[in-house]
């Protein structure tokens, strides 16, 4: 199974392009993992105005935040990154510095 | 990354105040790691019920008994003693800038490896590898503020 959490500023994801951005992330984790990885499931949250900032300033940045098996190459954990970079920016409208990409083994412990 | 995430009951905290803890923990952040300003997110999740929150890296969830708590997600790599001067330092931060008693604070800092990470469009380096081109990005949010 592969899980992704999308935090997002309000005002900055329209909730109309979410599902977009969500086959953009499914696309390329089936161009990089393969079709076989099990479901892909997402969650959203948004973060109220005035609650988020970067550098001391309000923030306008999403975190995609995926969760994948373990085992994945380094080379592939960037081609995945990028691939997600570039579809998020692509369909939002918004630059590579307004999002960040995280992807995680799933058994990694913090 | 870093992001942090600081946890206080509901309407505890007026935008200025939450702005000037922000400011102070990018402080805090950048004088002690090499991190450009404009790397260091924080945010501040407002809660009823306090004492869990899920890890922000994979730590499961972690339980508290402060009304307030720091739960950081950092790059990996760095020495204890580097860790805890940082968990210190927001700490010290955030009461300062609030005048809340440390005994009402606690927090803590997970983390994972920095190439797991994609931020600007480049994948991060570990702490101490920072190239000079990574500073780019905090010239731009420097002139554009």
């Amino acid at each position: 199974m592969i899980e992704f959490v999308c935090v997002v500023q309000e005002g900055c994801i329209p909730e109309n392009i979410r599902e977009d951005l969500a086959n953009g992330i499914v696309k390329s984790c089936n161009e990089v993992l393969g079709e076989d990885q099990g479901p892909i499931i997402f969650h959203w949250r948004e973060i109220a105005k005035g609650l988020a900032f970067r550098g001391g300033y309000p923030s306008t940045t999403s975190q995609v935040k995926g969760k994948i098996p373990d085992g994945c190459s380094q080379e592939d954990r960037e081609l995945l990154m990028r691939k997600i970079c570039d579809s998020w920016s692509t369909i939002s409208g918004t630059s590579d510095d307004d999002a960040i990409i995280g992807i995680r083994d799933a058994t990694w412990q913090g | 990354m870093p992001y942090y995430r600081v946890i206080t009951p509901k309407n505890e905290l007026d935008f200025d105040t939450r702005q000037e803890i922000a400011t102070g923990f990018t402080d805090v952040h950048c004088g002690i790691s090499a991190a450009p300003r404009n790397f260091v997110h924080v945010e501040f999740m407002e809660t009823d019920k306090p004492g869990v929150i899920d890890d922000s890296h994979g730590a499961g969830q972690f339980s508290y008994d402060t009304k307030y708590y720091i739960a950081g997600g950092n790059r990996a790599g760095r020495p204890q003693e580097i860790k805890d001067q940082i968990l210190n330092g927001l700490i010290g931060k955030f009461c300062e800038v609030t005048g809340i008693s440390k005994n009402d604070v606690s927090g803590h800092i997970s983390e994972a490896p920095a190439k797991w990470t994609m931020e600007g469009g480049h994948v991060l380096p570990d702490p101490g590898e920072e190239p000079p081109e990574w500073y780019a990005a905090d010239t731009v949010a420097a002139s554009g503020s």
